[in-house]
């Protein structure tokens, strides 16, 4: 009896204790984001992730912040580093959390980024992989403003490239600005970018 | 009950001090020191921390880390970095003050060297691509064909009037060809003189492609020259339609996808009638090329691998009459072939980093010709089994091996107003073979392999070593060295009249050079192959009255050079081959040693592609360069003294898309019309002044046209064929 009543005591004060700790790491994590030191927020994402291996969040953000920055980088060797470990973390993000929609969006993104960077030889490689992605995300999350979102963007440019006119997209993005005035996530750690770029694309684009 | 009220209080007592432990109750241990590569540059941005902790840090500008915990005893300390194997170390934490770690590079980084002697590869995966999957169909005079690309190559030889790979002064038979690691037992459609063949396989079901002109792995064996490694679509995007209609015929293709499993299927139909009424060609067809094939891809996931299956089924017919020299009203040939293909092949993890590979292919080909007079029917089964076994030790050291087993049953009748025979042969091979890969450090890798093979049909045991070695000179640079033994069977021409050969073999010694940076490649081979025990008979045709042996031999050595650019001219790729060869052996029907007319001296193909954003269109170009080849004029001393003229083609190919999924295709061969000769074909005996005469064999058509309409349907209205053009 005593034995389990340490057992008990040790449990609920590990996981009261890991839960604070949790927070308060998720927290500096996103300060040192905010505050451009976006590879030490990662790191502490990645040290979250060790010690908190049945939560998607961590992975998620590692891979996002991977992916993020690696728009604009043009040393191949960097690139396919940085996004190799991104799609590590992907996978294991959709290991913990199945049928996810944001993992979704952020692994349409992850192949946006190789488009991105060399369209001529990822271009039609990937397209109908990106278009595949945010298909499956907006079955399972029909009204998600990111999945909304990130597909309209996605729609927007290929319609650009392909010089067809992009009204339907436009209702899209609008269709995505609503549903973000009303989105509440999960938890604050839970994804809850895109607002702002919605609109400013919005503006940019569709008058 | 009343024990657990206490513990209920205890407890909540404990969770109210546990959240205020970290600042009081537990002692802190301070842990620190820096973090260097191998030659001491400090790294910054290392992350730090104690495993299983929220306990860490990042390295700063210096290298240097230090942070504090409330951990005792023995932890593990944990310090990982991009491009960096992961550090580990299990210490007590009172021990973790002022360490020095230094981190490993990683291997699998993009700037490791690679081992690319003899190889070029065409796909997304590989470090070092030379061509990319779109290539093969997108090389203006490839026409769509995979092996019509693939002679854009250095090392390649322009023998435009046959089609099919000529490798390094090797005969077309002694380049093999795998999809997906299983063998392929006849890859080319079948066609007669004069008119080139294609590879049976439609290049839209492989994303993939390894082409080795020498020196290759211990896995693959019965090819003296050069192998070719096609590796069929993982998994299928998505579900679509796709509708082609071209000149000269149509082709239907469907993707179905389900959970675990996908399936492609794939019919295409080929009829040149229309075509040749429209520009008639240098041979009058009784029946015009038709073929029908069928192709189909069956995927299914299960949770530590992947099973695929391949199935092709293609079906040709024509009959034509051919000018001939000593036949006034020409040759009369027809050609009728069914040959089916399947191919099983399962890929999965064991655990352990074990890796397990297998699989097994079957052909059935039944081909009737008729020549003049003679009707000759052959029936092949062939089947190739293989297991294969992968262990990684480490990023640095992998291990493989397995063994196969080749079976051929092979028979032919062969009859005339005069005479009715049927020969045939079985043989069986059977083989072994381990290899291993060890990387030293991102600048110095070796590839260690052997291979053993029995042949039943010749009671012969032969054992090939294969070593490659790769050293990185630079940052964009590296030298490669290969050596390698190969063995491979006459072919049935032969072991269907004489079974009593051995293997002939080569081997390889290659020195290869290649700098690549920002889209560029520069790759440098130089080569040296000596060909022993070659296949030599006493008659002008193998036939059952000749005497077959061995004694053949030669040799091959050259240079070959590829560069391409996606860089330096925007919305501009191109790529520049050029191969020099000097080869002679004795082999065949040879007399004495000479140059084999499939072998020429130089070779250049330069391939372009233009993409015009306003036209959305993409335009290409190629041309093909070939030096003269060799032939034997009966009316001068000597055997293959002469050569042809050279060879000249520039080909042209524009794809419009006229919507996303909608794409215009057209193209035209040889669009300057150069009047190219292949060889002459003498007459058998001279004529009334003693003199030879002869005719020039000049290709069917100087010029070839296609147009094509493809449509493809899918879901979401994004993906189209253009990467099937």
């Amino acid at each position: 009896m005593k034995k389990l009543t340490l057992l008990i005591i040790a449990l609920v004060s590990f996981t009261g204790f890991s839960q604070s700790k949790y927070e308060d790491g998720m927290r500096k994590a996103f300060e040192l984001w905010k505050a451009e030191k976006h590879w030490e927020a990662a790191n502490l994402f990645e040290r979250i992730a060790a010690a908190d291996p049945e939560n998607w969040l961590p992975p998620y953000y590692i891979a996002q912040i991977n992916v993020v920055y690696s728009f604009g980088e043009k040393d191949e060797t960097k690139l396919t580093a940085q996004l190799g470990k991104a799609k590590e973390y992907i996978n294991a993000a959709k290991a913990i959390s199945k049928d996810n929609a944001e993992i979704l969006v952020l692994d349409a993104l992850w192949h946006t980024a190789w488009v991105a960077y060399d369209g001529q030889q990822y271009g039609m490689k990937y397209s109908p992989k990106v278009a595949q992605l945010y298909q499956q995300a907006l079955q399972l999350a029909p009204d998600n403003p990111h999945v909304v979102f990130g597909k309209a963007e996605w729609d927007m440019g290929s319609a650009q490239f392909f010089g067809q006119p992009l009204d339907p997209y436009c209702k899209d993005i609008q269709r995505a600005i609503e549903l973000f005035s009303t989105f509440k996530p999960e938890s604050e750690f839970h994804p809850s970018y895109g607002e702002s770029r919605a609109k400013s694309l919005s503006e940019k684009t569709c008058k | 009950m009343k024990t657990s009220k206490t513990q209920l209080a205890l407890v909540t007592f404990m969770t109210i001090l546990g959240s205020m432990l970290p600042f009081t109750a537990f002692c802190q241990t301070i842990i620190s020191g820096k973090v260097t590569e191998n030659n001491g540059t400090p790294i910054l941005g290392a992350n730090v921390y104690l495993e299983g902790t929220y306990d860490g840090v990042s390295t700063d500008g210096d290298g240097n880390f230090s942070f504090e915990t409330t951990e005792t005893g023995t932890q593990t300390l944990v310090v990982s970095f991009l491009s960096f194997e992961t550090f580990m170390m299990a210490a007590d934490v009172s021990q973790m003050q002022g360490l020095v770690i230094k981190l490993r590079e990683d291997v699998n980084s993009l700037d490791t060297v690679v081992i690319s002697a003899g190889t070029f590869e065409a796909s997304d995966n590989s470090k070092v691509s030379v061509l990319k999957p779109l290539d093969v169909v997108t090389t203006a005079s490839a026409l769509g064909d995979f092996v019509g690309a693939l002679q854009t190559l250095p090392g390649t030889t322009t023998v435009s009037e046959d089609g099919r790979l000529f490798v390094r002064g090797g005969d077309a038979g002694e380049t093999q060809i795998f999809i997906d690691g299983i063998r392929v037992f006849s890859p080319y459609t079948p066609s007669t003189n004069n008119i080139p063949t294609r590879g049976r396989y439609s290049p839209f079901l492989f994303d993939g492609i390894t082409f080795s002109t020498g020196g290759y792995s211990a896995e693959y064996g019965q090819a003296l020259s050069s192998v070719l490694l096609l590796n069929t679509i993982d998994e299928p995007d998505q579900e679509k339609t796709d509708i082609g209609i071209m000149s000269v015929g149509g082709a239907l293709g469907n993707t179905q996808k389900w959970n675990k499993g996908s399936l492609s299927v794939n019919a295409t139909y080929i009829n040149l009638a229309p075509y040749i009424a429209v520009f008639p060609d240098r041979n009058d067809w009784e029946k015009p090329f038709e073929a029908y094939a069928g192709e189909a891809v069956y995927r299914h996931k299960f949770e530590n691998g992947l099973f695929k299956m391949y199935a092709a089924f293609d079906a040709t017919d024509f009959e034509l009459t051919q000018e001939d020299i000593d036949l006034p009203e020409g040759l009369d040939f027809k050609l009728k072939n069914n040959n089916f293909y399947t191919n099983a092949s399962y890929s999965g993890t064991l655990g352990d980093s074990w890796k397990l590979l297998g699989g097994g292919s079957f052909t059935v080909s039944k081909t009737d010709l008729g020549i003049i007079d003679s009707k000759i029917k052959d029936m092949e089964n062939s089947a190739h089994f293989k297991l294969k076994f992968r262990k990684r030790f480490s990023n640095r050291v992998k291990l493989s091996f397995g063994a196969e087993q080749f079976i051929t049953d092979f028979n032919e009748d062969f009859n005339n107003e005069s005479v009715f025979e049927n020969y045939g042969f079985q043989n069986n091979i059977t083989a072994a073979f381990a290899e291993t890969d060890v990387i030293f450090s991102k600048k110095f890798a070796v590839k260690l392999g052997l291979r053993g093979e029995y042949s039943e049909l010749f009671d012969e045991l032969t054992a090939s070593p294969r070593i490659s070695v790769a050293y990185k000179t630079g940052k964009n640079s590296q030298l490669s060295l290969a050596y390698g033994d190969f063995f491979q069977q006459p072919n049935s021409e032969a072991l269907k009249f004489d079974n009593n050969l051995k293997a002939q073999n080569t081997q390889h010694y290659i020195l290869n050079y290649q700098y690549t940076a920002n889209n560029r490649i520069f790759r440098a081979e130089a080569y040296r192959k000596e060909y022993n025990d070659l296949l030599l008979f006493d008659t002008e045709f193998a036939n059952i009255d000749s005497n077959f042996s061995n004694d053949g031999d030669g040799y091959a050595q050259g240079i070959d050079i590829f560069w391409r650019d996606n860089e330096s001219i925007k919305n501009v790729d191109y790529w520049i081959s050029y191969s020099f060869l000097d080869t002679e052996r004795k082999y065949q029907n040879f007399p004495v040693a000479a140059t084999p007319s499939f072998a020429n001296t130089h070779n250049l193909s330069v391939v372009g592609k233009f993409w015009i954003e306003d036209w959305k269109s993409q335009i290409g170009f190629s041309h093909q360069y070939g030096s003269g080849r060799t032939y034997t004029n009966p009316n001068e001393p000597g055997f293959l003294q002469e050569k042809t003229k050279s060879y000249n083609s520039t080909s042209f190919n524009w794809a419009y898309l006229i919507s996303q999924q909608k794409i215009l295709y057209f193209s035209v061969n040889n669009a300057f019309a150069f009047k190219n000769i292949n060889g002459y074909q003498y007459a058998s005996v001279p004529d009334a002044n003693g003199n030879f005469n002869r005719r020039a064999l000049r290709p069917a058509a100087d010029q070839f046209f296609f147009i094509g309409f493809f449509w493809t349907i899918s879901d979401d209205g994004t993906d189209n064929q253009l990467d099937k053009l």
